[in-house]
């Protein structure tokens, strides 16, 4: 059966069928959730909520978009209620674009040592930075540039503006790339 | 003669990562590229803000099989149930 197929025998109540779509996304659902929260335990509740209330709204889903890109909104939901329960997180602002780009010199990554996402260092590098960009500019940067998913496609899955997704993006984009450089030099 | 230079650094940073898996033929992408063709610190900048998100997205995990268990017992799909 094809996707198409699998959704219409799901929304019958076809358990195999549901089984196979929930087969096919839960890695991808999984590592999203966890490149959002940088934590296993948290991104496993996320994945479970994504699909709980893919279950519960898969009668709603209504083929105009991808399956993908309806889950993707789904989780991104989740994340923000997620983030929103951790009150007294406090994240770095991005109101100021000269602080992103105040650099005098800027350094040639060719020659640093990292070249591996398995090192250990690296991966602290990468969650430290993360950690401190607020989840509306997380997810934007994540479903975009990670993901790989069109600016139209983030921006139906963020539930924001085209100019919003290009706005945080380039946001994102600069303090992440800014604070690793940063680690980097340490 | 060399050609004039359209774009300062700091303009070509704060655009750079619009264009980035953007449209690249309109004429501030051109001037951009112009612009990266002679300016060391900029291409350092793209190039660093290419690793950056590499990267992001080298950084992967596999979900565990008692994860997947777990997931497929709470939303009542054991493979043993399914009909």
């Amino acid at each position: 059966m094809d996707e198409t197929e699998l959704i219409e025998e799901a929304k019958k109540g076809n358990k195999k069928a549901l089984a196979e779509i929930v087969k096919k996304y839960e890695q991808t659902i999984y590592n999203f959730s966890f490149k959002i929260c940088r934590d296993r335990e948290k991104a496993e509740n996320i994945m479970q909520e994504t699909f709980f209330s893919m279950v519960k709204s898969l009668s709603q889903f209504d083929g105009n978009s991808k399956l993908s890109t309806w889950l993707y909104r789904i989780v991104a939901n989740h994340c923000l209620m997620q983030a929103r329960k951790e009150k007294n997180r406090s994240y770095i602002s991005l109101e100021n674009d000269e602080d992103l780009y105040s650099e005098r010199h800027i350094a040639d990554w060719a020659s640093l040592p990292y070249k591996s996402t398995e090192n250990d260092e690296l991966r602290s590098i990468l969650d430290r930075a993360i950690k401190k960009l607020s989840p509306d500019y997380r997810i934007v940067f994540l479903l975009r540039d990670v993901e790989g998913l069109s600016t139209e496609e983030t921006a139906d899955a963020a539930n924001i503006s085209i100019p919003a997704v290009k706005s945080r993006l380039h946001r994102a984009r600069a303090f992440l790339r800014k604070e690793i450089d940063e680690a980097f030099k340490k | 003669m060399s050609k004039e230079i359209k774009v300062t650094c700091l303009e070509v940073m704060s655009h750079i990562c619009d264009s980035l898996g953007e449209d690249l033929n309109s004429e501030r992408c051109k001037d951009i590229k112009q612009h990266l063709e002679q300016c060391p610190e900029c291409t350092n900048y793209f190039k660093s803000v290419e690793m950056t998100i590499d990267y992001y997205k080298k950084y992967n995990v596999d979900l565990p099989k008692s994860a997947h268990n777990r997931l497929m017992s709470f939303l009542d799909l054991d493979e043993d149930d399914q009909t």
